[in-house]
């Protein structure tokens, strides 16, 4: 049954040519949390299969649930009901060392608040990951550098997050979800705090990620240019799926709308 | 082909560990020092305590000791004089060591052999304890169980049967009091009674006769003398010459290398002492002191006359004028004067000291019922500091873990950071504050006890305390971080970024 709804979802685009591969998958998924006795349902049942090597783009209004979304298939936390298959293995039967293996090498997140470490300078902060995999300082040192250069952060490399602007924080947190090469990569919101050319450069980089070393990328945005170079869409509403459609369908439905 | 696959996470190598701990550290360094603060107040104020516990009951058992050593003046002089009383042969036969001299000085009084001297030393130290049973109890408690009597009485009202029937009621319904010896024993004990007395009756008749063969040759040696007192006084002196031959020859163990010039030097001192004391009696000689004080000839006192013989330049000229009103100052000198003054300094100091550590021997460790509480209250103090200060440093920083978590370290690297750290700020912490709490109680005890007491002060008891505050002190802030951060880190990383 959870199967069925996979492919039937599975639309998007295959770049490889090879056969396509669910490497996220949802089952029923919800979660509540409870803050002092009153329950917010921040999920309520989502079911959702994303290929290998997509770029799906997730939206949704604010509390809808992205974030949330992002936590649960980011094995960042655990649903209250519903199971999370990361290439078909079961989050919830991980354990401990193999989460931390998981949250370490195979997946990046940015997160909507950046999540830096404070008293780590922003190359301390790309190459704690890779210390953390088992990357020998030395390369380390270097590989931060190279991801540093890549977000234009060269030269700010020995700042500290409280040193540096938003915008320059969220590079950081983006380089160093790009670490450990990861294979799926999480963003949530990446170019909310960028100005148009810098939010481009960092589309740009994830473009090329995904389509240059096939990283799977799901993305939280209100970026319209995000819609433009994504595979597929998804909306979120009130912890539910919305709707999903591939670009291409979307395009046809604004042109037509912009045409009334 | 898996795209994923899933391997166990390496550990973290140490100096990667320690680095980013140390970074943490001096990133929060103003946070950290006052947590360190916290700590060390805790821990000098605990070692504060146990070093003025310590130094008070070192201080105790060296006074008690010098006191006996500066009694034996006394101790002889009531010694040769008066038989004492049956209390006070149990209790110097129970307390004195087995071949002491007061041991075999009652052995021969008493005329025993070894194994009965034995016996009647088992027998005392028997009857030592039911007096200081009795002794510790309340007054309303005492009388319902012995009524008023006391020292050998009370053994005497107990062999009557309603009294012996009262008393172990008594002690069935006083829960909290402990006596300690079984009944056959304590039945035993009071069968004894009899052969108690006769032995009692013997050592005092024989202490007795040897007090009147001394009162004899004393009135021979001195007859001019105004009274016995007056005749020991001169004779003390002599106890290590003729008169200690007299003493031993009439059955008194009396120590010939030891015990007697020490006696005798303490006899004479007390002479000197008396006769300095007489010394203001003469106008001239009060006169000086009153010049030198700046007030008027009668209102001279011997505690001024002491005071101001403790300078070399004042007692030559003292001594002086001592001779040119006539007195007697053979024997004594300038030195002698001012050494004179400083005994009685001393003397002054050991009372002092003794009055201060009144509570002292009594329990924990021997501490005072006073301080073993007040030790327990700060190691209260200590501990409710420390947990709180590290918890609230480590609640602060559960976003921290969450992050480091969600970025793949493992659950034991968080554990070792935290460890690593509040292991750190313990010693730290501990160390200072170990040495600030124990120089503050030594600065406030020497200045309490002056600093005559300095060789009593128990240095290595005192390290071995600031080892045991340090290690206290370091446990306790390693427990108190690491419970929370591990709570923090066995959740999921998100669900730990949501604690407060
Ligand atoms: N720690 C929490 N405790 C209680 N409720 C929470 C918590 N985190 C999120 N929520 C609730 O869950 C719902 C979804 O929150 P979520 O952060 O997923 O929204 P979002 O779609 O990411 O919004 P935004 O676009 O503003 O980032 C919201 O209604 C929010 O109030
Ligand atoms: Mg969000």
């Amino acid at each position: 049954m959870a199967e069925n709804i996979a492919t039937e979802q599975g639309q998007g685009p295959d770049k490889n040519g090879d056969e396509k591969r669910i490497i996220i998958r949802t089952v029923g998924l919800k979660k509540t949390y409870m803050m002092k006795d009153v329950l917010t349902q921040a999920l309520r049942g989502v079911d959702v299969a994303i290929d290998q090597g997509e770029f799906i783009s997730v939206m949704g209004p604010s509390g809808s649930g992205k974030s949330t979304f992002f936590n649960m298939i980011g094995a960042l936390d655990s649903p209250t009901v519903g199971r999370v298959f990361i290439d078909e293995v079961d989050v919830a039967q991980l354990t401990a060392e193999e989460l931390a293996y998981l949250r370490c090498h195979k997946i990046g997140y940015i997160f909507q608040s950046y999540n830096l470490i404070k008293y780590m300078t922003a190359l301390e902060n790309v190459t704690t990951p890779m210390a953390f995999g088992g990357v020998l300082p030395d390369e380390a040192r270097e590989r931060g550098m190279e991801i540093l250069d890549l977000v234009g952060l060269k030269d700010r490399w020995h700042h500290r997050p409280i040193e540096m602007s938003g915008g320059q924080q969220q590079r950081v947190a983006i380089a160093r979800s790009l670490a450990n090469n990861p294979s799926v990569l999480l963003c949530d919101e990446p170019t909310a705090n960028l100005d148009v050319n810098t939010g481009q450069e960092i589309i740009d980089i994830l473009v090329r990620l995904n389509t240059e070393k096939g990283v799977t990328i799901i993305c939280a945005t209100h970026d319209h240019r995000m819609m433009n170079i994504c595979d597929r869409l998804m909306w979120i509403r009130d912890g539910q799926i919305d709707r999903i459609a591939n670009r291409e369908d979307v395009h046809i439905e604004l042109a037509s709308i912009d045409g009334e | 082909m898996k795209v994923i696959n899933i391997d166990n996470q390496p550990w973290l190598s140490l100096p990667r560990t320690l680095k980013i701990t140390t970074d943490g550290i001096r990133y929060r360094l103003f946070r950290a020092s006052v947590t360190v603060a916290v700590i060390t107040v805790a821990v000098a104020f605990l070692m504060n305590i146990l070093a003025e516990s310590l130094i008070k009951r070192a201080v105790a058992s060296d006074t008690r000791e010098r006191i006996q050593k500066a009694q034996l003046n006394s101790i002889w002089a009531s010694k040769l004089t008066s038989p004492g009383s049956p209390e006070s042969i149990i209790v110097e036969t129970a307390t004195t060591e087995k071949g002491s001299d007061l041991y075999k000085e009652t052995q021969i009084f008493a005329k025993f052999d070894d194994k009965a001297m034995e016996e009647f030393q088992a027998l005392a130290k028997d009857i030592n304890y039911i007096f200081n049973f009795f002794e510790n109890l309340d007054y309303a408690k005492r009388r319902d169980l012995i009524h008023t009597s006391e020292g050998v009485d009370i053994l005497r009202y107990l062999s009557d049967p309603e009294n012996y029937k009262t008393f172990y009621i008594g002690l069935s319904r006083y829960k909290s009091i402990h006596f300690g010896m079984e009944k056959e024993e304590f039945d035993a004990l009071l069968a004894k009674l009899p052969e108690l007395d006769a032995t009692i009756n013997t050592i005092l008749e024989a202490r007795r006769e040897a007090n009147a063969k001394i009162n004899a040759i004393l009135r021979r040696d001195y007859p001019n003398a105004n009274n016995d007192a007056e005749r020991l006084a001169m004779a003390l002196p002599d106890a290590d010459k003729e008169f200690g031959d007299s003493i031993r020859s009439v059955g008194f163990v009396f120590d010939k290398e030891t015990v007697a010039p020490e006696l005798a030097r303490q006899a004479q001192r007390l002479q000197y002492t008396t006769r300095m004391k007489n010394s203001i009696k003469d106008r001239p000689v009060r006169q000086l002191i009153a010049q030198e004080a700046n007030i008027l000839p009668a209102d001279v006192n011997d505690v001024l006359m002491w005071n101001f013989l403790n300078d070399k330049d004042f007692a030559e000229k003292y001594l002086v004028k001592m001779a040119d009103s006539g007195q007697d100052i053979e024997g004594l000198s300038a030195d002698l004067l001012v050494d004179l003054a400083k005994g009685r300094k001393e003397a002054e100091a050991l009372e002092r000291a003794e009055r201060l550590t009144m509570d002292a021997g009594r329990g924990f460790m021997g501490l005072g019922e006073r301080l073993a509480w007040l030790l327990f209250v700060s190691l209260l103090v200590c501990g409710i500091g420390i947990t709180n200060a590290m918890m609230m440093s480590v609640t602060e920083r559960f976003t921290e873990i969450a992050t480091l978590k969600c970025l793949g370290a493992l659950d034991g690297f968080i554990m070792i950071m935290f460890v690593l750290e509040s292991c750190f700020m313990g010693v730290v912490g501990g160390t200072i504050g170990a040495i600030i709490g124990a120089l503050i109680g030594l600065g406030r005890m020497l200045s309490a006890f002056g600093v005559n007491f300095i060789s009593a002060i128990p240095f290595l008891d005192i390290l071995g305390g600031m080892l045991v505050s340090v290690i206290l002190g370091t446990l306790l802030a390693a427990i108190a971080a690491v419970l929370p951060s591990w709570k923090a880190a066995r959740l999921a990383p998100m669900e730990a970024m949501r604690v407060e």
